[in-house]
């Protein structure tokens, strides 16, 4: 019971097309409206609080500018953040890779001789697979985030980056600690849910000296690091522990202190719809007598810096995690987070997956997207997530011309038609016209068509289709225009 | 042992900051320039509040509450019998302080409560302040507009374990140390404490159906004590 389960990891590598992936749960009406109810609830909570800030709209243009110009530097701050972590007694590392990341954290466990660590929640440590890792390297990880708890004990994928185990309800939560937990009396009251994963944890956070967690912002100035949360399991893990190795994608760095006065007041209010979280925790290097004395910073790269490269596409690095773009995402509240295949779901995900997967992997999540914009609305940051959709697909086409699989490709071959039929006027009333005729057969009473065969079933399966009129615009214009006497006002 | 890591550790950093200035040619800045576009961000959100000095601890208290913290207002002269009042109703008994608390505070306490027990944080075992119900502390700053409570960890506001293992914390925050908006917060704190921790309400969760709950790991209970000193 006290030995996590290896945790499964969602790699975009393994991972199915999102159509494909999205059937499953399309289908599962208690995955749906457990999603649904989540999002709504975060969506009406964040909506009202930035209602009621006059200056929200101002914070927006703050943080997108500050975040655009950290990257434009951004060598020089963590320059500045290594300079300045370090001579407060903590120790940075760099990483070009997960694989890196992943030695240099069980490394610096191996010299601590620890068989345990507790965790903070951080999806970058997700991304880079940590858990499994630790696991077959024979140090036991154990998440203390309610959450993550809920997820590692009842086996499941994190769904959602700030509230990743939203997909599971009570019943499910009493279910999982129950089994895992051995409280067979349990309710699922979220109130002794909540109890009795306090107690649970509590002596993991009193016994287990060596600690591991994610950044929510790194401060160039003075090589602090922040720490954003709500339970105060994360102040358990900073504080109580010998050791704190915290894991950083280099993109988290903000030039100076003061700077949290726009990201703190955007950061909760988008994340859980609260003025502020609970607790928020900032740290520099190491504070005799106060908390871990041996601190390390882990730096991961991991594709990050070919993103910068990349004029358009440099915005994904703004993103700071809120996960409003998911809970505002029309598709990411029909599926959930799974069928994204990835750590980072939802719109921010579809961005970010294929990119940190140098586009070989994960090229359907561009179009899991309706473009409607409501995640460039809500993002605090202003990243513009639909002209990224639509470089990416854009990038994805490209990668498919010159294959010679394209030319058997149903859509290939019918918008080259469409593209011949469009050349020519009389190819094109032609075209009409046959249509008519055929379609015609398909047409019921009520003038549409539910369904087609062979290739048009595509379109029917999911929705109907207006029969094409018996006259077309042009050929009603050309008859209108041999009797000037109906002419209108 | 470290010596292998840290040199092993440069062939990475130096390709991955390689890597960064590459991508990063087209905005390439001197450090002059570069203060220069830091100076010339656009910053028009709020950063000075409006309201009296009435209304914004007015507001201070409304948010608090909101949070599920207990709040209570006193004057200068009668705090130290606020704090024995506030303990007296926690239904407590043992209590930690910090060792920058005024001696007054706990003297009254102890002579008002029967069987108080007070220990004075000079670098006690974590098991010593697992044990502890209660902890009382002062704070650093008050911010209106989010009901936050923002802690330095100074010698009266006590090191970070002291106020996260109890299971209820009274806060001692003084109506000078409120401002309005998190900016003047910034404002006040230009050289920032090498540990900061701002705390809005109980540790509270809502990872089980959005439902909110009060309490997970920090403390269950927040108390707050607002001593009406002259700003």
């Amino acid at each position: 019971m006290n030995h996590p389960a290896t945790h499964p990891v969602m790699d975009p590598r393994l991972a199915p097309t999102f159509p494909k992936a999205a059937l499953p749960v399309l289908r599962n009406t208690q995955l749906r409206k457990n999603v649904e109810h989540a999002t709504d609830v975060i969506q009406t909570k964040r909506n009202r609080l930035v209602a009621e800030k006059a200056d929200w709209q101002e914070l927006r243009t703050a943080a997108s500018a500050l975040r655009a110009h950290v990257l434009e530097n951004l060598a020089t701050y963590l320059e500045q953040f290594e300079e300045r972590c370090t001579a407060a007694g903590g120790t940075v590392h760099w990483a070009s890779d997960a694989a890196e990341a992943r030695a240099i954290i069980l490394d610096i466990l191996r010299q601590e001789q620890a068989s345990e660590v507790i965790k903070i929640k951080t999806m970058t440590s997700a991304e880079i697979q940590l858990n499994p890792f630790l696991e077959a390297n024979g140090v036991s990880a154990f998440e203390t985030d309610l959450a993550e708890i809920i997820l590692q004990l009842g086996g499941e994928e994190p769904s959602h980056i700030v509230v990743p185990a939203l997909h599971v309800n009570r019943s499910q939560v009493r279910e999982i600690f129950a089994r895992r937990m051995g409280l067979k009396n349990l309710s699922d009251d979220p109130k002794e849910l909540t109890n009795a994963a306090r107690t649970y944890l509590r002596q993991k956070f009193l016994a287990i000296p060596t600690a591991i967690s994610g950044a929510n912002f790194l401060i160039a100035e003075t090589g602090s690091v922040a720490v954003v949360e709500s339970e105060g399991n994360g102040r358990m893990c900073l504080t109580l522990p010998r050791t704190m190795i915290t894991l950083a994608g280099i993109e988290k760095v903000l030039p100076r202190f003061q700077d949290l006065e726009v990201m703190l007041q955007l950061l909760a209010r988008s994340a859980t719809g609260e003025r502020m979280n609970p607790y928020t925790s900032l740290w520099t290097g190491v504070t005799a007598g106060d908390g871990p004395q041996s601190f390390h910073v882990v730096l991961l790269d991991n594709e990050r810096s070919s993103i910068l490269a990349k004029a358009k596409q440099r915005q994904t690095l703004k993103c700071i995690r809120c996960a409003a773009c998911m809970n505002a995402c029309p598709v990411y509240r029909q599926t959930g987070g799974h069928a994204y295949g990835s750590v980072y779901p939802g719109p921010i995900g579809a961005i970010l997956t294929p990119q940190l997967m140098q586009m070989k992997f994960a090229q359907s999540l561009p179009y899991a997207s309706s473009l409607c914009g409501a995640c460039y609305e809500v993002c605090p940051v202003k990243i513009n997530i639909p002209d990224v959709l639509l470089e990416l697909r854009a990038q994805v086409v490209n990668q498919e011309r010159g294959r010679a699989a394209r030319y058997f490709d149903p859509m290939y071959v019918g918008l080259r038609v469409a593209n011949l039929l469009f050349a020519k006027a009389w190819l094109f009333h032609v075209a009409q016209r046959l249509g008519r005729i055929g379609l015609g057969l398909y047409t019921r009473k009520d003038g549409w068509i539910h369904s087609l065969p062979g290739i048009g079933a595509k379109w029917t399966q999911t929705r109907d289709l207006r029969g094409l009129p018996d006259e077309s615009f042009h050929e009603w214009w050309a008859k209108r225009g041999s009797q000037p006497g109906k002419e209108g006002k | 042992m470290k010596a292998p890591l840290q040199s092993r550790q440069q062939i990475p950093r130096q390709r991955i900051l390689e890597r960064i200035r590459a991508a990063t040619l087209d905005c390439a800045q001197d450090p002059a320039m570069r203060e220069e576009a830091y100076a010339a961000l656009p910053r028009a959100y709020t950063r000075h509040g409006q309201l009296s000095a009435e209304a914004r601890l007015k507001l201070m208290i409304e948010r608090l509450r909101e949070y599920d913290a207990e709040v209570v207002e006193t004057t200068p002269e009668a705090l130290p019998d606020a704090i024995a009042a506030q303990l007296a109703a926690s239904d407590k008994h043992s209590f930690l302080a910090p060792p920058g608390t005024p001696s007054e505070w706990m003297v009254t306490a102890a002579w008002k409560i029967s069987g108080l027990e007070w220990t004075i944080d000079h670098g006690l075992a974590t098991a010593e302040i697992e044990q502890s119900e209660g902890v009382v502390t002062a704070a650093s700053c008050g911010i209106a507009d989010s009901g936050t409570i923002v802690l330095h960890h100074s010698a009266s506001e006590g090191r970070r374990v002291l106020s996260l293992l109890p299971d209820w914390h009274l806060i001692i925050l003084r109506a000078s140390q409120v401002v309005e908006t998190l900016p003047e917060y910034f404002a006040r704190f230009q050289q920032p404490s090498g540990l900061v921790t701002w705390i809005s309400g109980p540790s509270a969760t809502a990872d089980i159906e959005m439902t909110r709950i009060k309490g997970v790991h920090g403390p269950r209970f927040l108390n707050v004590i607002l001593v009406r000193d002259k700003s």
